[in-house]
């Protein structure tokens, strides 16, 4: 089975496999044996590699809060359907414009660097607020017009980003 | 003792009382506002009375709603918990004039303890310690002459003051003269009012504090102290007693002290007078609260008194029957504040509904709490969810119990300082109780985790995916039309025949 979950603005890919009372589970090429016990609906039991974890989990809707030793962990789960969605309707060349006028404070990614959707580009501040601009597709930066302390008017291109289908 | 006690709280506060009426076998009334409705407090009373909108203003502060409850429950004593209408005198005199007791000191005690500067006045004039500085508001040449008194580094203080508004802190006499000049005109500008005073400033303050219990009979006495430096927004987030900081010979002398100044205005029941202490162990007298302090417990377990029980008793006319002499502590006990709120975003409140809540259990764990998997926690009121307090036989084994203990503790819905609270247990300085007002803000690095712990929430979350599906796939099995039903059955009743 896969499951796709959006974390801190970075897509997963989790690959879980049933074998006899074992669950492998795959996360970036990186197996982990696991067994897990449900005490109760929105209590599991885990033990990964032998070490023994109990662990709170609510899933209501898309949305997903795993709570491990004190502190709570917001995911969301990506269905195939939205993925493909996305590849199909933001594939191709996209520019990353300014969304308002503001300064750029950080520039993430080089040109020529690989992106996966929803990765941060370039962080901009505008009326004291950082915000990161991500890619809304998966593929390579083309180019960055800007450097780090440009001021940008709203709708500037500052990067431009291809998919690896172009 | 009381037939009847109306508690006029809300909370774990007021299932803390609702608990110790019932082992004294009097019969209880909740009140509830619109959003209470569902709260824990009125389900574990005898009685529950509607007081008004969910907005405190609109119930749990309107006096007069609370008494009209109080008399058609019939309840003879009223119980205010801390925080609302716990230290107005107005409301402790109207009880007084309908005839139905108020659990707390008389009002004349909380009016004269209320007010900061007669507060000052009394603690002076019974010769308590105060924090070093000049008779209130003073002119230029006065403040430099107190200041060389006193002894640098100072403190400015606008008299009107507020919000760090006209406040400067002076380190060498040098500077004291243009920071007396820009705090007096921030002093101007914000306030209207250039009047400053001068006070030394304590340097890594502590903040201890005495329990204080006395009955009708004069018998007034301390049970020691409690340590709550720990605090964020100024507000306690961590309690311990005893404190780490002081021996018994300071003990007995801030004893002493909160004594004089409890006798100094009659006080009758539970109340705990505040002092801030500086890093030699000189302490000086902040204020006194009137009422139940919310981290009671710690002196609960290192006591084994219970206040709760004994201000009832009090206020019903029995008198303690035993002398200072008498009380001993035993023991280290711990108190954490589990608060729905995101330490990451500067301790802001985290309101919604609580999914699921499990709590931890084991001896010397005790969870005073009033959530449950499925309540609501609102925005009009304290987002405290729950008092965790552990005991144990030293400090560093309470700390070890609290930290396990956090570790059991599981909440879904909203966000807590959980994870907070545990790093906090790890931490060498306070390990080490080194502790004062400014520890939070010293460990930023506490707020959050010192690494995520991706891997093991991306298999967490796959497995509630996983765990989850299997009951879709079930259910999804099941024949949906009557059709397939009928032709299933068919074919089960054919099959012998093939």
């Amino acid at each position: 089975m896969t499951y796709t979950f959006k974390f801190q603005d970075q897509i997963y890919k989790i690959e879980l496999e049933k074998e006899d009372k074992q669950i492998q589970i795959e996360i970036d090429g990186e197996k982990y044996p696991v067994e897990f016990n449900k005490i109760d609906s929105n209590l599991l039991s885990i033990v990964i590699n032998g070490k023994s974890r109990s662990i709170g989990v609510m899933k209501k809707g898309k949305k997903l809060q795993v709570f491990i030793d004190g502190d709570l962990y917001e995911l969301e789960a990506v269905s195939e359907r939205e993925q493909r969605k996305a590849h199909h309707t933001a594939s191709g060349v996209q520019e990353i414009k300014s969304p308002m006028p503001s300064r750029v404070v950080k520039i993430l990614k080089g040109e020529g660097d690989k992106v996966i959707m929803e990765e941060g580009i370039i962080v901009v501040e505008a009326m004291k607020m950082e915000s990161e601009l991500k890619s809304p597709i998966e593929g390579t930066i083309k180019e960055i017009m800007v450097k780090e302390g440009d001021v940008v008017e709203a709708g500037t291109v500052l990067a431009v980003v291809t998919s690896e289908d172009q | 003792m009381f037939n009847k006690i109306l508690i006029a709280n809300r909370g774990e506060i007021a299932v803390r009382i609702i608990r110790a009426c019932k082992e004294l076998g009097v019969n209880t009334v909740a009140v509830y506002s619109d959003s209470d409705r569902r709260s824990l407090h009125v389900a574990l009373a005898d009685e529950a009375y509607h007081i008004g909108g969910s907005a405190p203003g609109e119930s749990y502060l309107v006096k007069e709603n609370i008494i009209d409850a109080a008399k058609k429950s019939g309840a003879d004593a009223i119980h205010p918990g801390f925080g609302f209408l716990s230290e107005n005198d107005a409301f402790a005199e109207m009880c007084e004039k309908e005839g139905i007791v108020f659990i707390g000191p008389s009002p004349e005690a909380i009016r004269l303890m209320g007010d900061k500067i007669t507060a000052r006045k009394i603690a002076q004039d019974a010769k308590v310690p105060l924090v070093p500085g000049s008779d209130g508001a003073v002119s230029d040449v006065e403040a430099s002459v107190v200041a060389g008194n006193i002894g640098y580094p100072i403190m400015i203080k606008a008299s009107a003051g507020g919000g760090g508004k006209g406040m400067r802190l002076v380190r060498k006499k040098e500077e004291f003269d243009s920071a007396l000049r820009m705090a007096r005109s921030e002093a101007r500008s914000a306030f209207g009012d250039e009047s400053v005073f001068v006070e030394r400033f304590i340097e890594k303050p502590r903040h201890v504090e005495i329990q204080i219990i006395a009955d009708g009979e004069g018998n007034t006495l301390y049970l020691f102290e409690r340590e709550c430096s720990i605090q964020r927004r100024h507000q306690k987030v961590i309690e311990e007693a005893p404190s780490p900081a002081i021996n018994s010979r300071i003990r007995k002398k801030m004893g002493d002290v909160a004594v004089k100044i409890a006798k100094a205005v009659n006080y009758e029941g539970a109340g705990t007078v505040e002092f801030i202490m500086d890093q030699e162990q000189n302490f000086y007298f902040l204020e006194m609260n009137t009422r139940v302090q919310v981290e009671h417990p710690v002196t609960e377990m290192i006591t084994s008194f219970d206040i709760v029980k004994w201000m009832i008793r009090i206020a019903a006319g029995e008198s303690l029957p035993f002398k200072q002499k008498n009380l001993s502590m035993k023991g280290h006990a711990l108190e954490c504040r589990v608060y729905a709120e995101d330490p990451e975003t500067n301790f802001l409140p985290s309101p919604g509904v609580i999914e699921y809540v499990r709590t931890p259990q084991g001896p010397g764990i005790r969870d005073d709490s009033s959530i449950y998997s499925g309540c609501e926690i609102t925005p009009y009121y304290d987002p405290m969810l729950s008092k965790l307090i552990v005991w144990a036989e030293t400090r560093e084994e309470a700390i070890q119990k609290m930290k396990s203990a956090l570790g059991e503790y599981i909440v879904l819905g909203v966000k807590t300082n959980i994870g907070f609270l545990i790093r906090v247990m790890s931490n060498d300085e306070f390990l080490e109780g080194k502790i004062d007002t400014g520890f939070i803000e010293r460990h930023p690095d506490l707020l959050r985790p010192a690494e995520l712990d991706t891997e093991t929430a991306l298999i967490a979350a796959s497995l509630a995916m996983y765990s989850s599906n299997g009951k879709e796939e079930k259910a999804s099995k099941k024949p949906t039309s009557n059709w397939k039903q009928y032709a299933r059955r068919v074919g089960v009743s054919r099959s012998p025949q093939a």
